[in-house]
Parts: C-alpha cells; sequence; structure tokens
C-alpha cells in the first residue's frame, strides 16, 4: 500500500519479460484454442475455412460427454472431500505443535510425497492395491481372505490416488489460515467451560472456514484435472475430461473438438480460480486487521 | 492410591487419543506408498511379490542399462535444468516488480503469475500444443522448455515474494538514505537478502520440470520423451521392479531437495501460502 503511494518506481519494469511470456506463451495459446474449438480448420494451412459451432453441440447433444463431466466433477468432490477429512487434523496438529523438529518432522511428511512426482505416487498405489499387491498379498498370506478383493480399477482407487497426490496443497493451506487464528480464543473459551472438542468446533473450526474453502478449491481444481492417476488406477474403464481431451487428440487428432472439451474444463476451472483468489484476498485482508 | 479417572476427565484423554490416532494414520498414509516403492524396487522377482522374498539390485541394473529410460533420463535432466534457469530469471525478477515496483493492480497481476498453478496444467500443454500446430513449427525442445517454464513459475514467484514480504524495508530505506540509488539498493541490499526465497524457487522450479507430466504429455515429440512419460508408457503395460527402481532414483532425489530447502531457507517459510 505505502509502495502505491511512493508511485511506480524503475522496479516496475522487471514485470515486463514475465508481462510478454505470459501474454504470448499463455493468454494467446488460450485464446488460439478457442478459436480453433470455432473453426472448421486450421486457417494457416487451409483455406475456406469456417466458423462453426458444431464441437460444442457435439457436446451438448450426446449425453454421454455429460456422463464425463459429471464423473470428472463426482471425482475431484469425492477426492477434496477426503483430502479435507484427513489433511485438516494434520494441519491443525503442525500448527499447534511447539517444537520446532516434531513441525520440520511433519513438514518432511508432507512434503516428500508432495515432491515424488504424479507417475511413481500412482505406481506406488497400484504396487499396493493390485490383485498381487501389497495389501492383497499379506491378506491372503493370513488367510483372510482366498481371493483378492478387487481394489484397483474403481473409482475408489482413483479417488484414493488423488487424495494421496493432493492432500499436502490443503494441508499445507490449512497449516497458514489455522497458524493465524489465535489460539488464546480457543483457550479462552475452555477456560469459560467448553470441552476442548466444543471450543475447537465453536471457535477454531468457523475462523478457519476461509482455508477450507480456500484449500478445497485448490484441490477440487487440480483434482478435475488430473490425468495419470484415474487412466492408471481406472484401468481405461473410466473416462475424464482430461483422458477425453488427449484422446481426441492422440487417436482421432480431432483438434476442434479437443479445443471445445478444453474450454469446457478451462471454463470451470476459471470459476475456481476466480473464487480461491477472492477468499485468499478474504483470509490475507483479516491478516491486514489485526 | 490409585484413582478412577472422572467420565470428562476419560472422554479428554480418549478425544486427545483419537486426535493423535488420527494423524499417525495420516502419516502413515502420506508415507507408506514412498515406502512400499522402495521395497519392490529391492525385491528380486520379476513380479509384484509380498512380503519380499529378498534383496536385489537387478532393477537399478536394468533401468540404467535401459537405453529408454537413460535418454529420458538425460532428456528431463536437460529440459529441467533449463526451465530452472528460465523460471528464476522471469519469476524472482516479476516478484520483485510485485513486491517493491508499486505497480496499479499489483494484486491482480500477482493472481495471473500463479494462475498457472491452478489452471489445468494439462490445457497449458493443449493450448500451446495447438499453436505449435497452427503455427507449423512441430514439437520443437524449447516448445517443451517453454511449457515447464510457465507452469514452474508460479513456485518462484510464490517464494521470493514470501521473503520480500517478510524481511524489513527498513533496510532499504536506510540505503536509500545513504545516498544510493533504486538499482543500487536492490543491488545491494534487497537481492542478496532475497536469495533464500529466489534459491527456493529455483529448487521447486527443478523438481516441477523434472516431475512434469501434464504439460509434457502435449509437447515431448515421440520417441524423445522425458522420464515420467516413458515412465507412464511403461507401466500402461508393466509392473516390475525396473519402475521402483526409476521410483526410488526419483525419490532420493525429491529427499535431497528437501534437506537443500530446509539448509537454504528452513521449511517453516513453507506453511505460508
Amino acid at each position: 500500500m505505502n509502495a502505491a503511494r511512493a508511485g511506480i518506481t524503475p522496479i516496475a519494469w522487471l514485470i515486463a519479460p514475465s508481462a510478454l511470456l505470459f501474454a504470448l506463451f499463455f493468454f494467446l495459446p488460450m485464446g488460439l484454442m478457442a478459436m480453433i474449438s470455432l473453426l472448421t480448420g486450421n486457417p494457416v494451412v487451409q483455406a475456406n475455412v469456417d466458423f462453426t459451432t458444431k464441437y460444442y453441440r457435439r457436446i451438448l447433444d450426446d449425453t454421454y460427454y455429460f456422463e464425463v463431466i459429471w464423473t470428472t466433477l463426482r471425482i475431484g468432490l469425492l477426492t477434496t472431500l477426503a483430502a479435507l477429512l484427513i489433511g485438516y487434523p494434520l494441519a491443525h496438529l503442525m500448527a499447534r505443535v511447539r517444537g520446532r523438529t516434531a513441525y520440520a518432522m511433519l513438514m518432511m511428511a508432507v512434503l516428500t510425497p508432495m515432491l515424488t512426482g504424479i507417475v511413481v505416487r500412482t505406481f506406488a498405489w497400484m504396487a499396493l492395491l493390485s490383485d498381487k499387491g501389497a495389501i492383497n498379498q499379506a491378506l491372503i498370506g493370513l488367510g483372510l481372505i482366498s481371493k483378492p478383493l478387487p481394489l484397483m480399477y474403481n473409482e475408489f482407487s482413483i479417488v484414493l490416488g488423488l487424495t494421496h497426490i493432493y492432500v499436502p496443497y490443503m494441508v499445507l493451506t490449512l497449516v497458514g489460515v489455522i497458524g493465524r487464528i489465535d489460539e488464546r480464543l480457543e483457550h479462552a473459551a475452555q477456560n469459560l467451560g467448553a470441552s476442548p472438542l466444543r471450543a475447537f468446533l465453536e471457535v477454531t473450526l468457523p475462523l478457519s472456514l476461509p482455508g477450507i474453502l480456500a484449500g478445497s478449491l485448490l484441490v477440487f481444481a487440480l483434482a478435475i484435472s488430473a490425468y495419470v492417476t484415474p487412466i492408471l488406477m481406472g484401468g481405461f474403464q473410466i473416462m475424464t475430461l482430461p483422458m477425453l481431451i488427449y484422446q481426441q487428440i492422440s487417436s482421432s487428432f480431432n483438434v476442434g473438438f479437443a479445443a471445445a472439451l478444453g474450454m469446457v474444463l478451462l471454463t470451470i476451472s476459471l470459476v475456481l480460480v476466480i473464487a480461491y483468489n477472492r477468499i485468499l484476498g478474504l483470509v490475507s485482508g483479516q491478516r491486514d486487521l489485526q | 492410591m490409585i484413582t478412577a479417572p472422572s467420565t470428562p476427565r476419560l472422554t479428554l484423554r480418549l478425544g486427545r487419543f483419537c486426535y493423535l490416532a488420527l494423524n499417525v494414520a495420516v502419516v502413515v498414509f502420506l508415507l507408506a506408498p514412498i515406502a512400499i516403492v522402495f521395497v519392490f524396487a529391492l525385491n528380486p522377482t520379476p513380479y509384484i511379490q509380498f512380503p519380499p522374498v529378498g534383496v536385489s539390485l537387478r532393477w537399478f541394473e536394468k533401468f540404467f542399462a535401459s537405453r529408454d529410460f537413460m535418454n529420458a533420463l538425460w532428456l528431463s535432466l536437460e529440459v529441467a535444468a533449463m526451465t530452472t534457469i528460465a523460471a528464476t530469471l522471469f519469476g524472482a525478477s516479476a516478484a520483485l516488480a510485485l513486491a517493491r515496483g508499486g505497480l496499479p493492480g499489483s494484486r491482480v497481476i500477482t493472481a495471473i503469475m500463479l494462475s498457472p498453478l491452478m489452471l489445468p496444467a494439462i490445457l497449458t500443454g493443449l493450448a500451446l500444443f495447438q499453436s505449435y500446430v497452427l503455427l507449423d513449427v512441430g514439437r520443437p525442445l524449447w516448445g517443451l522448455v517453454l511449457g515447464h517454464t510457465l507452469v514452474s513459475i508460479p513456485y518462484v514467484v510464490r517464494t521470493t515474494l514470501a521473503v520480500l514480504q517478510n524481511f524489513d524495508t527498513r533496510l532499504e530505506e536506510a540505503a536509500r538514505n545513504l545516498g544510493a540509488g533504486p538499482l543500487r539498493t536492490y543491488f545491494e541490499v534487497t537481492l542478496p537478502l532475497t536469495k533464500p526465497g529466489v534459491m527456493a524457487g529455483a529448487v521447486f522450479a527443478f523438481i516441477v520440470s523434472f516431475d512434469q507430466f501434464p504439460v509434457s504429455l502435449f509437447l515431448v515429440s515421440p520417441g524423445r520423451e522425458t522420464l515420467p512419460i516413458t515412465l507412464f508408457n511403461y507401466l500402461k503395460f508393466d509392473l516390475d521392479g525396473t519402475i521402483g527402481a526409476a521410483s526410488v532414483v526419483s525419490i532420493l532425489l525429491a529427499v535431497l531437495v528437501v534437506f537443500g530447502l530446509d539448509r537454504t531457507v528452513g521449511l517453516r517459510s513453507y506453511a505460508k501460502l
């Protein structure tokens, strides 16, 4: 705020390279994608290219595409819910833990998977859940089951894999927000006779609501755009929007239709991004007031 | 004398126990898959077996002897190195401008710079791919690096901004009062103090590029694929220890990076988004 009052300094020019890069290679390509989704062909190499709405009509006319979009959103919702339920307690512990070593170890537990790569982690879950995987073999070895449980190639395994991949994002968002809530408020409630659970439910939880919303939007946005986990953990059985987009390019080379599907995913994501920034703005706004 | 604990006390302890048990379970959930990768990488059998029957390094030999995997590993390292340099230069300068440039609407610009974090990376890949097709340039290596750079910049911007917003601006004012111009102040005061954030951002950019899948999906040229893409294509048909070995190599790299982060900046600064 003070900087704005002081006026623009020469340092402001340092934004220029990035601004140019984003304009040319991020926004322009996205704009071109929007254009391609409305054209009958490639105007650079083809003559007689016309405007068309046929790709969007194809999406609207066929219930199959609605099913794909709904599956994508459903997987996103379930993943978000699971990530919130297991991420909140860990974030709460990390925000309240006293020792620096304990904190660093918990942070390591969160960051190590985060930096481990999606393909590797999906492989790990396949090694755990497949018919010959660790869980089934251990259960058979113990004599608890005779036939392997169908743990993989269904929506459950996709959600499980995605939850593992995106729960660190939830935890990191929440740690910051919960850490900023004054612990003394909870203590005050307890001194007034509330049980720790009640103090948490009536003081900390409502105050962390913006963090819950921001983390949920982030995880949801990431989960609906996942490709690797749904394809491998779903065993090519369950179709999601990103899979459909890639399929349109790789097997049918239907660039126009892929662009139209891309625009659908982009629209959903943009709404989420704007909501996320609003909520995060609200969170930091609260900090400014304190 | 042993006295029976009163009921509220018992629920309190039970509550504490549940809270801790749940958190232990979450940490196990986070780390178990990574541990299992090590088990399978060291397992000698050609198929997944549990419990493991022995320890062998054959899958590591197979991984390091495989020309496909090695080409992919080197391409990934090459692309990640170029991405790190580009993303750090672009991201760090943008963060400086955002924190100290007095730009109008810097909040909106920050949001835009961070947007590749939340917008589906697969769309960044698709949009760039379609632009390259439209312009008929093929799938050049710089096109791949460009895609990786775009999705890595937000990490550099975020870590650099976090450091810039946390340090005492009076140091800069002091330099200015002592007669240093804005540029000299930046090079002699701001930049050295920002280094931890920039370094952390560079490390993140490297990891993001090294593990990048969705952007690469559309932008790698057939026959010249990065490691994650090669791993993915292998995983579609085989589930043997080679993937485990390749994964262990990636994980060890990641752990090294986390240790490096702790050494350079300390892990606490990553709690802030």
